[in-house]
């Protein structure tokens, strides 16, 4: 267990966060995902119909009208699907631009990176861990009480990246709110 | 100042519509303090005021964030959708 933390202000508002390099490849490969799949939605609005976590992503705005929450999707979809591909492309750009630390003569494992956040991708970021947090509910089941319902072998790694995206965004909240 | 009539006019007929609410629901992803976050940085509430608005979230199950007319209502949703939290709009009960 490292005792840094995560992500420490700086006095000119940039956020330093610091990954252990597995981390950072594993946030890298599932934005990625995240990614790929408000692309295939924006693209493709009959996928995004039938894919669940589309619902929760984007949800009715009206709970008892229909024709009103139709329109609100038409009016809105498009946007809120491009702002959260941005967000997702700006937590990849920070991650690419990490800086790993000096390698160590005798160590030939990888070492943790440090990853640079300004105040307007600390915005996308959290925005951007919520979406994930979102979608990875929805694969794993996860019922109103929390419970997690998806029985698979891969229900514990997920369970696992569910539960640590989540500590990330509340190392990230805590570090923001002064 | 110069128009007094007009503003009056306006609240008149807005005091006879009934106005708008966004609604914020409870659900099993968000954390709490995230959730208290996105209140106090998107409607600039005090942390105290957030704190009992997630926390009305998160034991009755639903909060009203905001009231006003349906547009803005509309706009905060959005937003709020933009944050990943669940939120509505429907009109206020009398």
């Amino acid at each position: 267990m490292s005792t840094l933390r995560r992500f420490t202000p700086q006095p000119d508002g940039m956020l330093l966060g610091r990954f252990e390099a597995i981390e950072a490849d594993l946030l890298g490969l599932v934005t990625t995902q995240l990614l790929e799949m408000l692309h295939s939605g924006s693209t493709d609005p009959q996928l995004a119909a039938s894919d669940g976590v589309f619902g929760r992503l984007l949800p009715d705005a009206y709970r008892d009208d229909d024709e009103a929450a139709a329109e609100f999707r038409r009016f809105t979809a498009t946007g809120l699907l491009e702002r959260k591909a941005q967000n997702a492309q700006i937590v990849l750009d920070s991650l690419a631009a990490g800086e790993p630390d000096a390698a160590t003569p005798d160590s030939e494992d990888r070492q943790p990176v440090t990853v640079s956040v300004d105040p307007d991708a600390v915005q996308a970021w959290l925005r951007s861990l919520t979406d994930l947090r979102l979608t990875l509910a929805d694969r794993l089941q996860i019922s109103p009480d929390g419970v997690v319902n998806l029985a698979t072998e891969d229900t514990p790694f997920l369970r696992e990246l569910y539960e640590w995206l989540g500590m990330l965004q509340e190392e990230l909240v805590y570090a923001i709110d002064v | 100042m110069t128009k007094t009539a007009e503003h009056t006019e306006l609240r008149e007929e807005v005091s006879l519509d009934r106005p708008w609410v966004t609604l914020v629901w409870d659900d099993p992803v968000n954390l709490m303090s995230y959730v208290a976050y996105v209140f106090r940085s998107y409607f600039g509430v005090t942390p105290k005021q957030a704190e009992r608005l997630m926390l009305q979230v998160h034991n009755n199950g639903r909060a009203v964030v905001a009231t006003g007319n349906r547009e803005s209502m509309e706009r905060h949703v959005e937003a709020m959708h933009g944050y990943g939290l669940w939120a509505t709009l429907a009109k206020a009960e009398e």
